[in-house]
């Protein structure tokens, strides 16, 4: 018997009439898109086009997802759409705005810059030894971030780097253009860069009142904003950002078939990381079933399962839960699971316990921003500008 | 006991300009908390002089110092890069077991020796960066217009400060975690690279701190 037979054999497939019944909790969130037009004020009927279209798409992967029983191939679509929307949903914003996607200090500190989750790991240590927000965004907005952020977090723990994260989709992307991959090895130790970042990043936000990681190394400054180059500083980190833009989300996921800039450099991942610690949701190999065949090990695309994985039948502190392992094991030994409940039984509702939240969470952030984008598409066909 | 009150009313200021050098150096030494307490007061030994030199800077010339254009971009960018550079040392040298059975001459053995030397200069480069709390006592240490009030004032301002560093050699606890040295190891190579990078751009006059 061939390894996709025997993976056929193990989706646990659902009624179509059931799938729907548990789609139908998804839709309000899938239709925040359309909500947030709606609230913006008199939209016209075309305006709503967007909105109508994301919320249908949401709620038909959703239902998919559970039909097929197959998370990581839909979820990755989605994510690679929310990530490649981003630019389009942000620059034009700021453009109408500033006439500019290029901020200075000063709106940052005025509160005229959207707050990024990405900066939450370097704003709380400043802000409980000294009190002082050095991204201040709109601090109501940072207030009402930090509630999601660790709600969620709390909840799926790093499952928020491959459900909820804006980025991420642009190196899943890259990483999944090719069919091979050129570069098979990577050493072990690079699996720590990323809490190496985490530390040294939010010891030197935290002396320097700066939130470094942004004003340094962000590779995803290349398609959201960036600071004006007014100093020297300034004109450097401008050089930067397009070097780790192209190495860590472009050219290294090219040649590794691996998120590397989520897997080997993200700080805020590597503080992900942490939470899922604490998470009842996790990835469980049942050991029972396990062939030993690696293939989890080779497809993981963030090197969160290696030889003691296939020993402990656990996943390291990495997982993002973004379900390949899942999809591509060909007995079915891979599931998510709920802490404190035994391997193996009822996997179909651990995953479904996992999905609401994690998809909640994506429609949370990927229906607004999807819609926003398919906005200015649509406006650039009619109009032929997107401002 | 003013410049005593003074570092301990600023030392979380100095723990904290201290940190990103101090702990991820400690977590690539991989040493226990006894090991990681000489290091550290090889540091704090180094940080001492430094400090002993600025008492002696503020008496010889007084506030002549820090008005002096460019000087403490000059100065902290100096540092910046010494620090750099050793803590890039630090990390990519090669670390010898203690009590190696080859046979060595004496200068040779001197010369394996050198690395320890290293806490030592990072704490001299610590010490010499300026920072508010440091002009605090360096202003209160040209107004005292004697060499050896100057020192002290310097002196117990060191000792205020040091109090605050002294949980840092616990790090030491996490040896059983050798995963723990690699990321101190990276860390220590970013600080380094971070270091290095802001002591150029001061030196070229680009950032305002």
């Amino acid at each position: 018997m061939t390894a996709q037979t025997q993976s056929q054999e193990a989706l646990p497939r659902m009624a179509i009439w059931k799938a729907l019944l548990l789609t139908l909790p998804i839709v309000p969130f899938a239709a925040s898109g359309l909500a947030m037009t709606l609230m913006s004020g008199d939209a016209q009927l075309i305006e709503l086009i967007p909105g109508l279209v994301v919320c249908i798409l949401l709620a038909v992967v959703f239902f998919r997802m559970l039909v097929t029983g197959k998370t990581h191939r839909y979820r990755s679509a989605l994510f690679i759409v929310l990530g490649l929307s981003v630019p389009l949903y942000l620059m034009p914003q700021l453009i109408e705005a500033y006439g500019t996607v290029m901020l200075t200090p000063e709106m940052t500190y005025a509160g005229k810059v959207q707050f990024c989750p990405m900066t939450m790991f370097m704003v709380l240590l400043p802000a409980v030894l000294k009190g002082v927000v050095i991204f201040p965004g709109a601090i109501a907005y940072g207030a009402m971030w930090f509630l999601l952020w660790m709600g969620t977090s709390l909840t799926i723990g790093r499952g928020w780097c491959s459900w909820g994260c804006i980025f991420g989709g642009w190196d899943e992307f890259f990483s999944r253009l090719r069919k091979k991959a050129l570069v098979k090895h990577v050493d072990r130790k690079w699996r720590f860069l990323p809490f190496a970042v985490l530390l040294a990043i939010v010891l030197l936000s935290a002396i320097t009142f700066h939130p470094i990681y942004c004003e340094w190394l962000c590779p995803f400054k290349v398609v959201s904003e960036f600071e004006a180059p007014t100093s020297l500083a300034t004109k450097v980190a401008l050089g930067i950002f397009p070097v780790t833009f192209l190495g860590l989300v472009v050219a290294l996921p090219l040649l590794t078939k691996k998120r590397i800039q989520c897997a080997l450099f993200c700080p805020f991942g590597a503080l992900q990381s942490f939470f899922n610690k604490v998470s009842i949701f996790e990835l469980r190999i049942d050991l029972d079933r396990c062939s030993q065949c690696k293939r989890c090990l080779r497809e993981c695309p963030t090197f969160s399962l290696d030889e003691g994985s296939l020993v402990s039948g656990k996943a390291l502190m990495s997982c993002t839960r973004c379900g390949q392992c899942v999809d591509s094991c060909p007995k079915g030994a891979m599931s998510y699971h709920i802490k404190g409940t035994r391997i193996g039984v009822s996997p179909n509702v651990a995953r479904l316990l996992f999905l609401y939240p994690a998809y909640i969470l994506f429609c949370g952030f990927g229906g607004g921003v999807v819609t926003g984008a398919l906005w200015r598409v649509l406006r650039l066909i009619t109009t032929g500008s997107m401002i | 006991m003013h410049g005593f009150l003074l570092g301990l009313a600023n030392g979380t200021s100095c723990l904290a300009l201290c940190a990103p050098v101090l702990i991820p150096f400690l977590l690539s030494e991989g040493d226990n908390v006894g090991q990681n307490l000489a290091t550290l007061l090889k540091f704090l030994g180094g940080r001492l002089l430094g400090y002993l030199l600025f008492g002696l800077a503020a008496w010889a010339v007084g506030g002549l110092l820090l008005e002096a254009g460019g000087t403490q971009a000059l100065l902290i960018g100096g540092t910046y890069i010494g620090l750099s550079v050793l803590l890039l040392v630090a990390v990519f040298r090669k670390k010898r077991p203690a009590g190696g059975a080859c046979a060595v001459s004496e200068a040779q053995a001197r010369l394996r020796r050198w690395p320890a030397l290293i806490p030592v200069g990072m704490g001299l480069m610590a010490g010499l960066k300026v920072c508010p709390p440091l002009l605090l006592a360096f202003t209160d240490a040209a107004n005292s217009g004697t060499l050896g009030g100057s020192l002290l004032l310097f002196a117990t301002f060191f000792l205020g400060t040091s109090l605050y560093f002294l949980p840092l050699p616990l790090l030491g606890a996490f040896t059983r975690m050798p995963d723990l040295r690699i990321v101190g190891r990276f860390a220590a190579v970013i600080v380094a690279l971070y270091y290095l990078v802001s002591g150029v751009l001061l030196f070229a006059g680009g950032v305002q701190l």
